[in-house]
């Protein structure tokens, strides 16, 4: 569905000199700088798919999501979306996409949703009994319906939130692009977004795009994800992956009844390679690195073998993995 | 031809749209409008006062300057309805809704257009009006069965003008980078077109008709319900220099959208 090869962007950025001289000599002769804001990026897409667009600010993300959306023109490479090439058929395919700014608003202050949807319903030509039905569904699946018929001025913000996604979604397109749809929202309206999400991906197999700095957005909505870091991108593949290849693994807290020592917990787990730490002669915390093989050996070990009285698990989050990767300088790992 | 189509319904659902939001406020309705009104009546008041100590400039007289000035309003307010994105740089190019623009299947100038228009200004047809019928009634001028038809087209035609000019300059916002416009300038400029071009020097009519042709929206268009057989030609040429402007406009306006998409923010 979605066919992205060698993608790049440059950008020419006129580098101001010091001073007033520098300033009156800028207007004569200016110095550009070239800055590569997406450098050789390939990924594909199948459809249905859910996938996360991750990265620090200015990773280039945005100039990927506007290569895609069709409103910058590569510098480089190949794009090629539900049969278009965005940039060149621009009019033609934006009609098969849906695009939620979260920062920006695409509802008219003065008129209620509902007058917006209609009008963006004229705009798309979509004026039948099935975009009715359909429209019918945004609003009751977002549960919109009480204050659809408000002016938009009048909405909080999650409300607005949710108005936006009925409004990207008013033409039933085959793929949605949310960038970063859920700052300042609380987390019931978060919920309530990614359960449609989720719903609507499931029911219209609609592929969604999503770039976000909430990485709780990506553990709700996305099995796949995509790193970018400098214009490269970094990582592609599933989020378990993404948490084996960057977290620190998997740490597990036992209260034991009795005084342990670690010794004792060593014996009964063998060879395993684990770390052990001991916070005090009640407690300690196995630390291992892939969760997936070894958390029920080590759990159901130390339930046999000991008398415990508590257990804590806890997985390296992702947004520390994020955090890890960030700080981590860029070493490519791709899957296919 | 369909594009247009499409565009024009588009237009007429949004003000049907928003009129019968407003009609739903009953108050504020009426409030607005009985406001807007007075406006306009002091404006016209204020523009007799002014008139009534003004000498005859050249051969004009004072109520055919204020005809021209009536005149001038009509298309003037048309455009102003429809053409208000005088934040363009500011919201589109720097706050990036430019973006959203360009996802939505629709001329991206018809959009621009679409989400500022500012349809109040539909009452400064309305006091035009009055003031042309105050100083056609005063002149007592006299008009053919076809004049309507002429007026509408010359309304257009003044509107596209402006359209035009305002449509390039604010497209200069794709090349700049700098946060000035150059709005004021126009706007100042634009005062001249409203009183009889021969009051003026040579430099600045020629200016007025041909690079930026304001004359075309007050004094030519409204020589011609004057019945002043020497402008009849300039007032025929309304609609046509309407259409190359608009034209022009439009074409810088592509241009600059072309240069938007390759360069980026």
């Amino acid at each position: 569905m979605i066919r992205v090869s060698h993608l790049q962007k440059e950008f020419h950025i006129h580098q101001a000199r010091a001073g007033l001289a520098g300033a009156f000599r800028d207007l004569f002769s200016r110095e550009y700088k070239t800055v590569k804001a997406v450098d050789d990026i390939s990924f594909t897409v199948e459809e249905g798919e859910m996938f996360a667009l991750i990265g620090e600010n200015g990773a280039g993300k945005s100039t990927t999501i506007k290569m895609l959306t069709g409103i910058l023109t590569p510098s480089g490479g190949e794009i090629v979306i539900n049969g278009y090439v965005p940039y060149r058929q621009r009019e033609q395919y934006v009609r098969s996409i849906g695009v939620v700014f979260g920062q920006r608003s695409q509802l008219w202050w003065d008129l209620s949703p509902l007058e917006s949807f209609r009008l963006l319903k004229n705009v798309y030509k979509v004026d039948d009994a099935a975009g009715e039905r359909w429209l019918e569904r945004l609003i009751e699946e977002l549960d919109i319906a009480s204050f659809v018929s408000q002016p938009v001025r009048k909405l909080s913000l999650g409300q607005r939130m949710r108005c936006e996604v009925a409004a990207a979604l008013i033409h039933k397109p085959k793929l949605l692009f949310l960038d970063e749809p859920t700052v300042g929202l609380d987390v019931l309206v978060k919920q309530k977004i990614r359960e449609f999400l989720r719903n609507l991906n499931e029911t219209e197999q609609t592929t969604i795009l999503l770039t976000t700095h909430d990485v709780s957005d990506i553990e709700a909505l996305c099995k796949r994800v995509l790193v970018m870091d400098k214009g490269r991108l970094i990582f592609d593949g599933q989020l378990a992956e993404l948490k084996e290849k960057w977290g620190n693994g998997t740490e597990v807290a036992f209260q034991f009844k009795k005084r342990t020592a670690p010794e004792e917990l060593r014996a009964a787990l063998g060879e395993l390679p684990c770390e052990i730490l001991r916070d005090n002669e009640f407690s300690l915390r196995v630390k291992v690195v892939r969760s997936q093989d070894m958390l029920p050996f080590v759990l159901s070990v130390v339930m046999g073998s000991f008398e415990v009285s508590d257990v804590k698990i806890k997985e390296a989050s992702t947004e520390d993995i994020v955090r890890n990767i960030y700080s981590a300088d860029g070493e490519v790992v791709s899957h296919g | 031809m369909q594009n247009a189509r499409h565009i024009i319904g588009v237009f007429a659902d949004y003000l049907g749209q928003y009129f019968k939001t407003r009609l739903a406020y009953r108050a504020d309705f009426f409030g607005d409008l009985v406001s807007n009104l007075i406006y306009e009546l002091i404006n016209l008041v204020f523009i007799i006062v002014v008139f009534q100590h003004v000498p005859l400039l050249k051969d004009w007289t004072r109520d055919e300057i204020i005809f021209i000035y009536g005149f001038f309003l009509i298309p003037y307010a048309l455009f102003s309805m429809f053409f208000s994105f005088w934040d363009f740089n500011e919201r589109y190019i720097i706050r990036g809704e430019m973006d959203r623009i360009l996802t939505r299947p629709l001329h991206n100038l018809a959009q621009v257009c679409l989400e500022s228009m500012a349809p109040d200004r539909i009452f400064g047809v309305i006091s035009g009006l009055i003031i042309m019928g105050y100083a056609a009634f005063k002149l007592d001028l006299s008009f053919h069965w076809y004049d309507p038809l002429v007026f509408v087209v010359l309304v257009i035609g003044g509107a596209l003008i402006y359209a035009g000019v305002y449509t390039a300059i604010a497209a200069i916002s794709f090349f700049s980078d700098s946060r000035t416009g150059i709005a004021p300038m126009i706007w100042n400029i634009q005062q001249y077109g409203r009183y009889p071009v021969d009051v003026y020097n040579k430099v600045i009519r020629f200016v007025l008709t041909y690079i930026l042709p304001f004359a075309f929206v007050g004094v030519y268009p409204a020589a011609y319900f004057l019945r002043k057989e020497t402008w009849y030609t300039y007032a025929a040429f309304t609609p046509v220099m309407g259409v190359i402007f608009f034209g022009i406009g439009l074409a810088v306006w592509n241009w600059g959208v072309r240069k938007y998409r390759g360069a980026g923010s």
